[in-house]
């Protein structure tokens, strides 16, 4: 068999496929990701309580998500474990949906990318037919409507969606019960108490940009500390008006003597 | 004072504690077992017991060369398999219940009292103690051979095995057992019994310990055979001095709370010449 | 959940040429929680003599006090100091005591004999002793430290390469141990005197 090798060419030599039977092959997911096969079994809901039992998802994160003047500051640790065991200190837990759109990790690692990956496509698909950049809102929302359809049965979600928008900066979680709720600070995960601890003591609207940076920072270098399950590194991002740029990624096994040097 | 530890036996302090720590689901723990290949075999002149060296804690190997060919007496020697804890703590029990007996009567010690007292003890605790042994030894009336079981049951035979590789150790002594061996080939054939332990049950591994008993006294072959030596891929790594960053300050760690010597507290004389006695 | 992993432990003994060492991690929490970073796990018994406790906190502080009274017992009755074989029989015997309703406990012993010999020995929960001329270890994550130790050990260690060793062997454990960690504490003990260092680990 000769092997397709032709998306290596550059452009220029490339030859040109039909596009209109290219798109045929193409399976492009419904708004509610419709096509996503449910298992062949008499009692899905069972099942899936089985098949969670057998392969119980990561709960130990710490996540946390706020909007101030300046915009929206993203933090997350980095840590996946696997009951006690440390199966990763270098996870990225904050999702890139867009350059204006971030999702952060909490739960189920495979549900998370999957439906966050699945939520970019629909936000793509509504620039492309609607000549604009989809809202925080109408984003958040297009998850919401997937997870309600696969309710109850099995997925693990405690997501964030952060960005900016045509009203500026907005925040709203979503879960896989379907709830979804517009806020101006979130923390989720295994850790989210202690990081919430520092967030509600730290949080004004008018904080300044590092200010707003160093508190989301500490907040998650503070969970890590406490929280068995959190660890890792602290990745900081901030959504602005030109989108979100990755702030810092620090290491927690260095940012707690950069806090308490020891002598 | 009452000094509670001197009582001796068991306590069931805790028992209604740890009851309801499972009530509240939480898991028992774990402990040592020997999944253990024994077995023994009474040859022309005495007894030949052998023994794989392995001891399990769950499914990690906890000890990769563990003795389980237990002293009860000079002429007496026990294999043990089941919950390492038990093994060790019956066979001890014993071997100075013995001693004590060998001194008060004056007389060497006979395999059927270490085998009575064994089963009695096991059977009291209805399988609880969960010791299963095969035990030898040679005394005034010969050679004798027993397996005793958790539950305090015996067997007296001509050849036995105990433990998970069980099975695969009687497969190889009954095929292979003969009335009047030879100890070479008593010794051959025990070990090749426990080696099928080894390489046939997960629970048995490492080395074959064999322990010859007759008329002549005990002969303790430990490690008489290694068909599991450990090779080194590398010499292993070197860390050169200052490796490991430290926090300075200076803890004061592990705290002692324990007394200084008696003779630092007191001073001990000898007192006045006692005045001797007279005889008439 | 299991009662041995309620706290939270790592302890690793270690044999060297004519040394020994002993060391644990520094956390005491309540199950994800991390409540203490302070909580060392390693006693001294005598100078020549130290025992780690992994497992369930409270049975650890109530073992270290049986085990000194013991100890004190030992010494007003005998006017010297247990060799670490004598200790690690004691500890045996008070654990076997409880064999129906155990401590959940696993000790680990270390030290030197009289005639200078290292001698380490670990144990189960119900007094098991198995007795080392390598390594011991125990805790919430023993395959992790197993790992670690059967890869870095190797015999005749001088006191101070017998230190990097069990030191790097900990941390490297705990890495992958979310219940361990938050720092730790190593003793070495020779014939000429004991040294305890602490160590900067992750604190996550």
């Amino acid at each position: 068999m000769k092997l397709d090798l032709s998306a290596l060419l550059p452009d220029s030599i490339r030859p040109k496929a039909p596009i209109d039977a290219a798109l045929d092959d193409v399976h492009l997911p419904g708004p509610t990701g419709a096509n996503f096969p449910l298992p062949d079994v008499a009692d899905v809901d069972s099942f899936e309580r089985q098949v969670v039992e057998m392969v119980k998802p990561s709960h130990g994160t710490t996540t946390l998500s706020f909007i101030f003047q300046g915009g929206v500051i993203v933090a997350v640790d980095s840590r996946a474990s696997m009951g006690p065991y440390i199966s990763s200190q270098t996870v990225k837990k904050v999702i890139e949906i867009n350059p204006y759109l971030l999702g952060t990790m909490a739960g189920g690692a495979a549900d998370c990318q999957f439906w966050q990956r699945n939520l970019g496509i629909q936000c793509r698909l509504h620039e492309l037919n609607n000549k604009e950049r989809i809202s925080v809102a109408g984003a958040s929302k297009l998850l919401a409507n997937t997870l309600f359809s696969y309710r109850g049965m099995g997925l693990s979600m405690g997501t964030m969606v952060a960005g900016w928008d045509h009203k500026g900066p907005s925040l709203y979680y979503v879960d896989s019960e379907a709830q979804r709720i517009k806020g101006e600070r979130f923390s989720v995960g295994s850790g989210s108490v202690f990081a919430m601890g520092i967030l509600d003591q730290g949080y004004r609207w008018d904080l300044s940009d590092e200010e707003a940076r160093e508190l989301g920072r500490r907040a998650i270098y503070h969970a890590t500390f406490r929280d068995a399950m959190s660890g890792g590194t602290v990745s900081v991002y901030h959504v602005t008006k030109d989108g979100w740029v990755k702030v810092s990624g620090d290491d927690v096994g260095e940012l707690h003597y950069h806090y308490y040097p020891a002598e | 004072m009452v000094i509670p530890t001197e009582d001796g036996g068991f306590n069931f302090d805790l028992c209604k504690r740890n009851a309801f720590l499972g009530q509240q689901g939480v898991k028992g723990p774990s402990v040592l077992k020997t999944g253990t290949t024994i077995a023994g075999v009474i040859y022309k002149d005495g007894i030949v017991l052998g023994a794989d060296t392995r001891s399990t804690n769950g499914d990690t190997v906890a000890d990769k060369n563990c003795e389980k060919i237990h002293y009860i007496a000079p002429n007496i020697w026990c294999c043990g398999a089941g919950t390492a804890a038990d093994t060790e703590a019956v066979t001890g029990m014993v071997s100075s219940a013995m001693e004590l007996h060998r001194l008060a009567t004056n007389r060497s010690s006979r395999v059927i009292t270490a085998m009575t007292m064994l089963k009695q003890h096991l059977f009291k605790y209805q399988g609880h103690v969960s010791a299963a042994l095969v035990l030898g030894g040679y005394d005034h009336s010969g050679p004798h051979l027993h397996s005793v079981y958790p539950h305090g049951s015996t067997d007296t035979l001509p050849f036995v095995t105990m433990g998970s590789g069980s099975l695969a150790a009687m497969a190889v002594f009954e095929s292979g057992y003969k009335e009047n061996m030879e100890l070479e080939d008593a010794k051959i054939l025990v070990a090749r019994a426990i080696e099928a332990g080894i390489f046939n049950d997960l629970g048995s591994g490492s080395n074959v310990d064999l322990c010859i008993i007759n008329k002549d006294g005990k002969d303790y072959l430990r490690n008489w055979k290694c068909p599991n030596e450990r090779t080194y891929r590398h010499a292993g790594f070197t860390f050169p001095p200052g490796t490991t960053p430290l926090i300075k300050k200076n803890m004061n760690t592990a705290y002692c709370t324990s007394l200084p010597g008696l003779s630092a507290l007191v001073e001990v004389s000898d007192g006045p010449e006692p005045e001797s006695m007279e005889l008439a | 959940m299991s009662i041995m992993s309620y706290n939270g432990s790592a302890i690793i003994a270690m044999v060297g040429k004519d040394c020994v060492a002993i060391c644990s991690d520094l956390r005491f929490g309540v199950q994800h929680q991390t409540l203490a970073t302070d909580f060392k796990k390693i006693f001294k018994i005598n100078d020549e003599c130290y025992v780690g406790l992994s497992g369930l906190g409270s049975d650890m502080q109530t073992l270290r006090q049986r085990f000194v009274f013991r100890h004190n017992l030992y010494k007003l009755r005998e006017d010297r100091n247990m060799k670490p074989s004598t200790f690690a029989n004691m500890v045996s015997a008070v654990l076997y005591e409880k064999r129906f309703g155990p401590y959940f406990c696993e000790p680990v012993i270390a030290g030197l004999e009289p005639d200078g010999t290292p001698y380490i020995t670990g144990m189960d929960l119900l007094g098991a002793m198995a007795p080392a001329s390598d390594f011991v270890v125990a805790g919430d994550n023993t395959e992790s430290l197993f790992g670690a130790c059967e890869s870095f050990w190797r015999p005749d260690m001088n006191p101070e390469e017998l230190f990097e060793t069990i030191s790097q062997c900990l941390l490297s454990g705990v890495n992958r141990d979310c219940l361990a960690g938050w720092g730790g504490v190593v003793t070495v003990i020779t014939k000429d005197g004991q040294f305890t260092r602490s160590l900067k680990g992750r604190m996550d």
